[in-house]
């Protein structure tokens, strides 16, 4: 009897998530529309026939932190801006969660997080985006083609450790991903487990 | 990195203090983070020929937890960084984790303290052996925290392990934990094979266990949340939902636990479908549920009446034990003739291709129609209107060819009553070879023989039973009453086979039977050969007029929250994640009507259908119908009531018992949090 309640607990706790498609690679990506920091719209119309990058960020999660702190995670956005690849990255931490902030704070962590995304933080505190990409951590990734299909969903690299030390000698999906997509290639691994801290919805 | 120099030189004081290893007193023995402390689980002294099971101990505050090696869909397993000299260490045993749902993710870890164990053996001639690890691990509640540590140990090499008492029993009761091999297991791995296009699913065959918890090794390819477990004939299939857009590698591993100790199926190859779910090895049971159903039969209001009074008629005569057993004898080969031929009849028929199931021979309208003219002659002789002529009472009553009749009557008017254990012998013997199908009927044919066999060849038994008097009259009487209700039954069954012609058509033949009876009765040898003329005609005539009218609609199903079966409409329910409720019945299925009445159609019911916007779906399996058994052989049934619950966002559905009740209804919507 337990089990039965527990897996109707779960599923139940889970028909948000499951009652949309989420972000699955191969299939076109969820629509969206939230607003940046400064208060502008952004839509995946808005990105029809361009490469764009999703990443889930919660300033406290110790993953995030691992990937801010060393610079990893702002040389990539940095990287591949330059090369006319939109980022945007999102936080949809709700109001009196972890990792939470509105328009004002934002702007400012992004500026001591040096973000070099292409937008400061996308707002999603009522979880519909984050939901709808079924985004489980921060940071989860997701990698857009500019037919709006899903390339890539999943962790940043293949080493779950919280020490920032590890970075040089880890796999980055991420940055495999993109260069073999960018170069017309097929994606090697699509999809990874997303590792890090919950999102906070 | 400044904290955790600042933590380095915490610990270096801290084990100064406890100095247990008196020449390693400036190494820490252990590692200290927010909410978790480590320490070494070690003996005092390693034993020079053997291995010996050594572990990290971690002590984690109330309601916070760490992670089994497949964290689940967030978080991290600890790492162990193990140097090790003049040893050789093994890899980390990790105990059976616990399901941790933590908001709209599930983890797999341990709640309070644990221990990760490895093995450590010496090489020969070593007298010390020196450890040094690196560790990392992440503590979660909701909010996570990240701890590292490094910790050393030194230990002597002795002849033999000694151990500090408290220690190995922490090391004792995580070993029991750690999964074994599972060849050593009561749960047997059957097959993986993928269900659509969202999950994986896993058929685990146990006798006399509970239903075990399973977890995947592959965090990447399944999510951590509990397997939807439906109990299966032989044991259990368990549906993992999968990470969406990752392909299927050609096998994959589970741990099986029994919530006490566990095992381990590091690789179960990713196959197809297992074949018709094969319970070659249980078809003892299924013979014993057949048995069980068959005796449990003889209680059902269409078989008592019949059996009590023949009962009457074993009891009234002065015949002799040999004579008695006889009867007994020949009343178990008319049933189980009549069982092989009904059997046989359902192979043959399978084998040509035809969809059906058991209770197929109550989809003719024509069979309902003789039923009731059976039913309503009983009814009448029983209540005394007419007293069955002495040819019809000899075939009934006392001759040989009447215990057989009485065989071949009894399973007639039991296949209606499908009752508890026959639906899952009836559902595996629509699969199985037909061999064991036909032993299966059988079994069902001997369960509903036996205990009138047993007391005709057992004279104390029968002596047991209260002696013949008048008010075996009385009872004879009172049981016309069950057969009047289920004249009425059948006829409203016909009904639904033909439309209201059928309860007309019926009404009439049975007015017109009576009115013979009572034409017959009055003496006169010519009247008599035209009232068997006149009931002739009527019932020739009848039965004409049902092939004819087998093919008219049946009046469909009325206004309420109920929809008929249509495929399409339930494939783009699921396909939404609308919740749905089957309700596989039939008018002819007594069980059905039951539930029916008490539960699906009460106020209640429909309320939180509604409330819940599930769709409910009637399948109307009362006339044949090759979609709906198709369905039903899906679901490895071929016989109704099945009730089939898709909660929202599932695709795979959960089977309700055969006996409902109001509560199953309501608990499907009531989940209760599960203790966090």
């Amino acid at each position: 009897m337990n089990i039965l309640k527990q897996g109707l607990l779960a599923s139940i706790l889970t028909v948000p998530a499951l009652a949309f498609a989420v972000a699955t690679p191969g299939e076109a990506a969820p629509d969206f529309s939230e607003v940046d920091a400064t208060g502008e719209m952004h839509a995946l119309s808005d990105y029809q026939g361009e490469w764009l990058v999703l990443e889930w960020f919660n300033k406290d999660c110790p993953y995030v932190r691992k990937h801010y702190g060393s610079g990893n995670m702002q040389s990539l956005q940095e990287k591949y801006t330059a090369q006319d690849v939109n980022w945007l990255t999102v936080i949809s931490s709700a109001e009196g969660k972890q990792g939470y902030l509105g328009p004002v704070e934002a702007q400012n962590q992004a500026k001591i997080h040096n973000l070099n995304a292409s937008a400061p933080f996308l707002l999603d505190p009522d979880g519909n985006m984050g939901r709808d990409y079924g985004a489980k951590t921060t940071p989860h990734m997701f990698i857009i083609n500019p037919e709006g299909d899903v390339v890539y969903a999943g962790a940043i690299d293949d080493n779950d450790s919280a020490n920032p030390a590890v970075i040089p000698e880890s796999n980055n999906y991420v940055v495999a991903a993109l260069d073999a997509a960018l170069a017309g290639k097929p994606v090697a691994e699509p999809s990874t487990r997303a590792y890090g801290c919950s999102v906070k919805y | 990195m400044p904290k955790l120099f600042a933590l380095f030189f915490a610990l270096l004081l801290a084990t100064s203090v406890c100095v247990a290893q008196p020449n390693l007193g400036e190494d820490p023995l252990s590692a200290h983070g927010d909410h978790v402390k480590v320490t070494w689980l070690a003996p005092q002294s390693l034993g020079a020929d053997g291995t010996t099971t050594l572990g990290f101990y971690f002590e984690v505050d109330p309601h916070w937890h760490v992670y089994w090696r497949n964290a689940g869909d967030s978080g991290a397993a600890p790492r162990f960084d193990i140097t090790i000299d003049d040893a050789k260490a093994g890899p980390i045993q990790w105990p059976f984790p616990k399901r941790l749902p933590i908001e709209h993710l599930t983890n797999l870890g341990y709640e309070g303290n644990t221990a990760y164990l490895f093995e450590v053996t010496p090489q020969v001639g070593s007298q010390q052996v020196t450890l040094d690890v690196n560790l990392e691990w992440l503590v979660c509640k909701v909010d996570c925290i990240p701890g590292f540590g490094q910790m050393s140990l030194s230990l002597p090499v002795t002849p033999e392990t000694q151990w500090r008492e408290e220690d190995k029993t922490i090391v004792d009761t995580f070993k029991q934990r750690v999964p074994q091999r599972l060849e050593t297991s009561p749960y047997q791995v059957t097959s993986l094979w993928p269900l659509g296009e969202q999950t994986l699913a896993l058929s685990i065959s146990a006798t006399g266990q509970q239903a075990p918890d399973v977890f995947p090794l592959d965090g990447s390819l399944l999510t951590a949340r509990e397997p939807k477990t439906i109990a299966a004939e032989t044991g259990w299939e368990l549906h993992f939902k999968r990470q969406p857009g990752v392909d299927l590698p050609s096998d994959t591993g589970f741990v099986i636990s029994n919530h006490d100790q566990a095992w381990s199926a590091p690789k179960v190859p990713i196959g197809s479908a297992p074949v018709a779910a094969a319970p070659s090895q249980s078809i003892v049971l299924l013979l014993l549920a057949a048995f069980v159903g068959g005796i449990i039969l003889n209680l059902m209001p269409c078989v008592f009446p019949v059996l009590s009074i023949k009962l009457f008629g074993l009891m009234n005569t002065t015949a002799s034990g040999g004579a008695r057993t006889r009867e007994g004898l020949l009343y178990s080969a008319g049933v189980l003739a009549t069982f092989a031929a009904l059997g046989g009849l359902l192979l043959a028929l399978r084998a040509g291709g035809a969809a059906i199931g058991w209770g197929f021979q109550l989809q003719s309208p024509i069979v309902v129609f003789a039923l009731i003219v059976l039913f309503w002659l009983m009814a009448l002789a029983f209540s005394g209107v007419f007293e069955f002529g002495h040819k019809l009472m000899t075939l009934a009553g006392h001759s040989s060819g009447g215990s057989f009749a009485t065989g071949v009557l009894a399973v007639f008017v039991a296949a209606p009553c499908t009752g508890p254990f026959m639906g899952a012998a009836l559902g595996a013997a629509a699969v199985l070879p037909a061999a064991s199908a036909m032993a299966i009927f059988i079994g069902l044919g001997a369960g509903l023989a036996a205990p009138f066999l047993l007391l005709c060849v057992s004279p104390q038994l029968l002596n047991r039973l209260p002696k013949p008097g008048p008010w075996m009259d009385t009872l004879r009487q009172f049981f016309a009453f069950p057969l009047y209700a289920t004249v009425l039954w059948l006829m409203w069954v016909l009904g639904r086979i033909m439309g209201d012609a059928g309860w007309l058509l019926a009404g009439s033949v049975l007015l017109a039977l009576s009115f013979c009876l009572w034409l017959g009765q009055l003496g006169r040898k010519g009247l008599r050969l035209l009232a068997s003329i006149v009931a002739i005609a009527c019932v020739v005539f009848a039965v004409m007029q049902l092939r004819d009218n087998s093919g008219a609609e049946a009046s469909q199903t009325s206004a309420n929250v109920w929809q008929p079966y249509d495929q399409a409409r339930i494939e783009q329910a699921l396909a939404q994640g609308q919740a749905v409720f089957i309700d596989y019945t039939a008018a002819w299925c007594i069980t059905c009507q039951v539930n029916k009445k008490l539960v699906l159609n009460t106020e209640h019911t429909t309320e939180l259908f509604s409330q819940h916007d599930v769709l409910a779906i009637r399948a109307d399996w009362t006339r044949h119908d090759a979609s709906i058994t198709e369905a039903l052989a899906q679901l490895g049934r071929n016989s109704v009531p099945v009730y089939a619950w898709y909660a929202a966002g599932e695709t795979t559905p959960k089977l309700l018992p055969q006996l409902l009740q109001e509560r199953m209804i309501t608990e499907l919507f009531e989940p209760t949090i599960g203790d966090q």
